[in-house]
């Protein structure tokens, strides 16, 4: 649909790591509607897999129900049309109803919860939204830059200015999340709509990458190897290298840059035409 | 030697060995234990060996040492005592004669002991009164608190399309690209021509097409831009301002 006008390479990668027993992490890439979902369950003993599994599958299908309307229309300009990311935000709302009424049904599950961030393409345009700790990168000009805002208590503390960045990765309390999907019965969830240039890439991560490899580590990884899956493999790699210590997913997606000026003239003449 | 079990909410998060030094508490990483809760001092308290007993000391702390409930400025410990710094207590335990693990070793891998790395989250509740913690802790601490502030951009020469930009999104965009944040006009303008990303701990101005100025010096690495920065990209100036 609209992903025929930018080049998208896309690939994902998950692991159980080294300590965990199993993989609560779960991922949807939907092709046809240019959707990155990624989830991280959480509760081991409630079926955070349940859960995670449930909060991508919800979202996907949602989009798919809800069809052309979350899409921006024929010539919307970019200020007035923010339909695509209105729509991600319900989908989420959705799967957290979903996991939350599941979880209260089955006593197995009950209390199980997961993170949530989802990334869909629409022209150039970067629809994101995300609850938890599971995060979103821009890797753009060499430069690793976080799009999303953790919903962890040292996030918070960090963005009172209570707590430097240093203290919170060194901090014992990175598990505490202050919002998830599924725990309670209506969730808050933080979006954001970025345009996107050729040449950037999009990094979705669950917390099992970036506590263990640097910033600074998985943006020479994004710069060294320019195929997305090899990436992806790296970076799982180098976090079971690091300790492994969660379950470790990760989702590239990289906006191919055009070979010449006027290869470059003609993909993008098309795509202000979403 | 006795071993100090360090918990919080329940939980035991360390334990640390008292090896007859001086084991600091406090919330810089540089203490023997480093706790980053808010109500705890820089260098809040110190544990040490005196006589063949352990004794605790109060540094002059801001919220104060308990031993049993009890304010203390310095108290003799035993074991089963219970020394508690904020929300996070600390057990006297001497019957782990013999056993001594590494004082930076999180308690992952000391046997059977467990640990806060199950991701939990806080209920709407227990949120609430942690983040009221938080902001009563910030106030009374030396740390300025923040709400999230709003930084905003002032035009001071150069052909954009106003006259002061609020950074209220994530990435704001300087280019001629349409959907950019702040315009350059000019057919040969770049789309992209820097950026200025916001992160917890304030706004990051980064390259695009272009390498941009702060306060006259190139950028090389994203950097931090503080109040009254002058930018400089493609012939345009922008005077960043953050206040509270």
């Amino acid at each position: 649909m609209n992903g025929k006008q930018i080049h998208l390479a896309v690939a994902a990668c998950t692991d159980k790591g080294r300590v965990r027993p199993i993989n609560e992490d779960s991922y949807r890439i939907s092709v046809d509607q240019n959707l990155f979902v990624l989830s991280d369950g959480m509760g081991g003993a409630a079926k955070g897999e349940v859960a995670s599994a449930m909060a991508v599958e919800a979202v996907d299908r949602s989009l798919r129900e809800n069809g052309a309307d979350g899409f921006p229309k024929l010539f919307t300009s970019y200020a007035e049309s923010s339909n695509g990311t209105d729509s991600l935000v319900r989908a989420i709302e959705m799967a957290n109803r979903e996991i939350h009424e599941h979880g209260m049904r089955d006593p197995g599950c009950r209390g199980m919860g997961s993170t949530i961030v989802a990334a869909r393409i629409c022209g150039t345009r970067l629809s994101l939204a995300h609850v938890g700790d599971s995060r979103a990168y821009l890797f753009r000009a060499d430069v690793l830059q976080q799009l999303t805002s953790d919903h962890s208590l040292v996030a918070e503390q960090v963005r009172h200015g209570l707590m430097s960045h240093q203290q919170a990765a060194a901090s014992e309390l990175q598990s505490l999340l202050t919002r998830a999907l599924g725990t309670e019965e209506s969730v808050s969830v933080d979006a954001d709509e970025i345009e996107l240039f050729p040449g950037d890439s999009l990094l979705l991560c669950s917390d099992g990458l970036t506590r263990m490899v640097p910033e600074d580590e998985i943006a020479a990884i994004l710069t060294q190897i320019s195929s997305v899956r090899i990436a992806a493999e790296r970076l799982v790699s180098r976090a079971n290298e690091c300790g492994g210590q969660d379950n470790i997913t990760v989702i590239v997606v990289r906006l191919n840059k055009p070979r010449s000026w006027f290869a470059k003239f003609i993909p993008w003449c098309s795509s202000n035409l979403v | 030697m006795p071993v100090l079990i360090v918990k919080f909410e329940g939980s035991v998060l360390k334990k640390v060995a008292t090896n007859g030094g001086s084991i600091t508490i406090g919330r810089g990483p540089d203490n023997s234990i480093a706790i980053d809760n808010l109500a705890v001092s820089n260098r809040h308290a110190e544990i040490k060996s005196e006589q063949g007993g352990l004794v605790v000391e109060d540094l002059n702390s801001l919220n104060g040492t308990f031993v049993n409930n009890q304010r203390v400025k310095r108290s003799a410990l035993k074991h089963g005592d219970v020394v508690s710094i904020g929300k996070h207590s600390i057990q006297v335990d001497e019957s782990a004669h013999g056993e001594s693990p590494d004082i930076h070793r999180p308690a992952a891998n000391t046997k059977g002991t467990p640990r806060v790395d199950e991701t939990l989250v806080l209920d709407t509740e227990k949120r609430r009164k942690m983040m009221q913690d938080m902001a009563a802790a910030g106030e009374r601490s030396q740390i300025t608190p923040s709400r999230i502030r709003v930084a905003t951009l002032v035009r001071v020469k150069g052909q954009i399309d106003q006259a002061e930009y609020q950074l209220t999104g994530k990435l704001t965009v300087i280019g001629n690209s349409e959907m950019a944040t702040i315009r350059l006009r000019g057919w040969f303008k770049p789309k992209m021509a820097a950026q200025i990303n916001r992160r917890d701990d304030g706004y990051y101005l980064g390259r695009g097409d272009k390498v941009p100025t702060i306060n006259g010096n190139p950028i090389g690495a994203p950097a931090l831009l503080s109040d009254g920065d002058l930018i400089v990209v493609c012939g345009v100036q922008l005077r960043f301002a953050i206040k509270e």
